[in-house]
């Protein structure tokens, strides 16, 4: 699994694709939002939670859209397919790699996030660091066995969202709730029902994907 | 050939019309009416067997996909894009239904109401899974990625339901469907309404399963 995630790692520092052009449609949507609800700071301290997990949901496509489709090119992907190892740890490896992009182009977009909506930081970072962590993995989880379903479909920038926004639709109320009560300093006891979903979810997908993805990549 | 020419169609038709006629009779009639919801609550009796309908029909995807994965035999793919297509029908159902109760008792078309968001959210899964079954490439590996979907996609339902129904707590005071069965007397017509669902759901199921059946002998014979 270390090899795998070394070559897509090795891969994006040569190429610089994913990263940057997720941190830019990250911030051309923020930007889009600052625009389309002109509101007071006030009013954009309410929507910003909810803004911003739609900011991290749609950059996620694209992340997933390119994780699959730049091995599928000249049929690359032939080579995890027909290498002697679990075809689960594929599935994990590609899960680790699009959270450590989707990470990092978040972290480079969160700063203008903030910046352009005039929100003040007055909250916990560490509860907000921790809840991206893991509304990020629970997207990239479902998002990595979406992707590999429509690898090899004729439509597979349109069938990535329509699949993952209806299933992921757990995660981003969970992770909206828990970042409202973090944004209003709320204590940890109110909203850890939010974690446990995410959780749960998290771990559901992982493991299905892991038990799955066999079925998925095979010719 | 009309679909009516074959028999086996035509008595089902006959059947399910027929049972449709004393069904709505009864609930016009006969059902017991809810006191807080006089006359349009009566969509209870449609509304309630319709999704209970749709999600047999979405488990037993679930069930079909699984055992396809496991027995890699064509026929359960059939059986499972068949409870699809029938599951699909109902909810779609539902997502009419449930509206037009909505408007009198609550005063909005639509109120993000826990079952009627799951409702839409497994509505809004099951479209991505038809349109997997029509663009996801190879037909042989596309059942493989519907029955992964069919899986998932069930398996997702209690989360989404739980996290819907934590998202707006104020909401959950709606006690429509327990209100109705404090009186013991809506079982006789419920129990109809049940029964003509369910006859309904194995009709369109047999029918789109025959439907796949011939498609892909077809498909042989051109090959």
């Amino acid at each position: 699994m270390g090899n795998l995630i070394w070559k897509e790692l090795i891969n994006e520092w040569r190429s610089r694709e994913m990263v940057v052009s997720m941190f830019i449609f990250g911030l051309a949507v923020t930007l889009v939002f600052a625009f389309a609800f002109n509101v007071s700071p006030v009013l954009f301290r309410q929507f910003a939670p909810g803004l911003l997990w739609v900011v991290i949901l749609f950059t996620s496509v694209l992340g997933l859209n390119r994780l699959f489709s730049y091995e599928g090119d000249m049929d690359a992907h032939w080579s995890w397919i027909s290498a002697p190892i679990d075809r689960g740890i594929v599935f994990f490896s590609k899960l680790l790699i699009g959270f450590i992009f989707l990470s990092m182009a978040e972290l480079l977009f969160i700063v203008p996030f903030f910046l352009f909506l005039n929100l003040d930081v007055s909250f916990s970072i560490l509860f907000f660091l921790g809840i991206l962590i893991l509304g990020n993995s629970a997207i990239i989880s479902i998002g990595c066995l979406i992707s590999g379903l429509a690898l090899r479909a004729n439509m597979r920038e349109v069938l990535i969202p329509v699949l993952l926004f209806p299933l992921a639709s757990p995660v981003v109320i969970a992770a909206t709730k828990s970042t409202v009560f973090i944004f209003q300093n709320k204590p940890f006891e109110e909203w850890r029902i939010w974690i446990l979903i995410l959780f749960t979810f998290l771990l559901t997908s992982a493991l299905l994907g892991y038990l799955l993805y066999d079925q998925i990549v095979e010719e | 050939m009309s679909f009516l020419a074959l028999r086996v169609n035509k008595i089902h038709f006959l059947l399910a019309a027929f049972l449709s006629g004393i069904n709505i009779f009864l609930i016009l009639t006969i059902a017991p009416q809810n006191q807080l919801q006089p006359d349009f609550g009566n969509i209870f009796y449609i509304h309630v067997p319709v999704a209970w309908t749709a999600f047999i029909g979405y488990m037993l995807v679930m069930i079909f996909s699984i055992l396809f994965l496991w027995k890699q035999e064509q026929t359960w793919d059939h059986f499972a894009l068949a409870s699809a297509e029938a599951g699909t029908m109902f909810m779609f159902l539902v997502l009419i239904t449930g509206p037009i109760w909505a408007k009198p008792a609550w005063g909005h078309f639509w109120v993000w109401e826990p079952r009627l968001t799951t409702s839409l959210v497994l509505f809004l899964i099951f479209l991505g899974y038809f349109m997997l079954r029509e663009f996801g490439g190879n037909p042989e590996q596309v059942s493989r990625y519907a029955a992964v979907l069919g899986i998932i996609g069930f398996l997702d339902v209690p989360l989404i339901f739980l996290s819907v129904k934590l998202w707006l707590p104020e909401l959950q005071s709606h006690p429509q469907v327990g209100q109705y069965f404090e009186d013991a007397g809506i079982m006789p017509v419920l129990m109809i309404t049940y029964s003509l669902l369910s006859l309904l759901v194995v009709i369109s199921f047999m029918i789109r399963f025959r439907v796949h059946n011939l498609k892909r002998r077809e498909t042989h014979k051109i090959i």
